[in-house]
């Protein structure tokens, strides 16, 4: 799988929900799902074989590390690095602007959260 | 955890064994705690969570096993070699068949060479046409050479050829070559499965005209397309053995650690 370069896009659903996830603080794998259910999370319903498979990937492309901390039940963290965080805040952009047009042709309401 | 998510874990740790062997090692474990975790999270309702964690099982499986063998195959350092291989194999095979059949064909051409150049001769020396071409071939069965003499206006003076209770005609303008160059060698079909290899001569002298020999080149034929299937077959065993050779090398030299797809 190739590398995603932050002007690029767009992101499968499970790398953005990921990312943003990982966007608001370090987080081990079942708390990575459970954001990434919620309806600002996304709302991506993601099983652990499709979390790990996509970590990997991201780890291996440089947008997302191990922490190395380990709790006591044994998970293990992951954080978003600087170029996750460009390539999310890409997405976040990109979406922003569709969501504008979508607004201009009057299939949205005017004056939403922003 | 109820006794029913702790079958559901414990079948889970076991189906995680058919994922490929770097992906388990480096994820079975956090896998089985987000299982866990997920399992007892109150907040998670049960049978639409089973329901993602089957389907998530199987694609994500899919998913990893197809990475892998892209991991494992797709380097170009490996498609080149398997690619030059198979191009090496390539011209071997052509070579396989393109030497012999000539060899074959152009040996079929002897018998009629021999009997077209000693008419030639014979007719120069006063032998009457009738005298040259005695007896009678039937081209569509027959595998013996046959002669034709011509005059020097390309009509038939005798033949002991049979095509269709006629005499067989060859290729327009051939003449005209022989008549400047001597000689040419010629293969025509006069019918479809009737294939003649022939040779003509120029007479010269008070009787000039031309001798044409030929034969059918039915058996000849069937050797070329034997050689043509031995030749193919042996292209197509260096290609197994170039595609298992390299899943094998791919195989083995395989990076331990494979990156997924998402």
């Amino acid at each position: 799988m190739g590398m995603v370069d932050p002007p690029h896009g767009p992101l499968t659903p499970s790398v953005f929900a990921i990312l943003l996830a990982l966007a608001e603080g370090d987080k081990h794998g079942y708390a990575i799902m459970k954001e990434a259910r919620t309806p600002q999370g996304g709302g991506v319903e993601m099983g652990p074989g499709t979390l790990y498979g996509t970590l990997d990937r991201l780890m291996r492309d440089g947008l997302v590390e191990e922490t190395g901390v380990t709790d006591d039940e044994r998970r293990r963290y992951y954080r978003l690095k600087g170029r996750g965080r460009a390539v999310i805040a890409a997405e976040l952009e990109r979406l922003r602007n569709a969501l504008e047009q979508g607004r201009a042709l009057g299939l949205l309401a005017h004056g939403g959260r922003s | 955890m109820s006794a029913a998510s702790s079958q559901v874990a414990w079948l889970y740790e076991r189906a995680l064994r058919l994922y490929p062997r770097p992906f388990q090692d480096r994820y079975a474990e956090p896998m089985s705690r987000a299982l866990r975790d997920a399992l007892a999270d109150r907040s998670l309702p049960r049978p639409k969570f089973f329901r993602v964690l089957l389907r998530d099982f199987f694609t994500s499986l899919v998913k990893e096993h197809f990475a892998m063998l892209r991991e494992t195959y797709s380097r170009p350092a490996l498609i080149f070699n398997a690619l030059v291989l198979a191009g090496i194999s390539t011209v071997l095979a052509l070579a396989l068949y393109v030497i012999p059949q000539q060899v074959l064909r152009t040996g079929a051409d002897d018998p009629q060479i021999q009997l077209a150049t000693d008419a030639a001769a014979r007719i120069e020396n006063g032998a009457v046409p009738p005298e040259v071409a005695k007896g009678n071939v039937d081209i569509t069965r027959s595998l013996a050479p046959f002669v034709i003499v011509y005059n020097d206006r390309g009509q038939v003076l005798a033949s002991t050829a049979q095509f269709h209770g006629q005499t067989p005609a060859p290729p327009a303008g051939i003449f005209d070559y022989v008549r400047t160059h001597g000689e040419e060698r010629v293969t025509w079909q006069p019918e479809r499965g009737v294939r003649i290899a022939s040779v003509i001569e120029r007479v010269n002298g008070s009787h000039a005209g031309f001798v044409l020999a030929g034969r059918s080149l039915r058996e000849v034929q069937a050797r070329i397309d034997h050689v043509q299937n031995l030749a193919g077959l042996t292209w197509l065993g260096m290609l197994g053995m170039i595609l298992l050779g390299s899943l094998a090398f791919g195989w083995m030299t395989r990076r331990k650690t494979v990156a997924t797809a998402v």
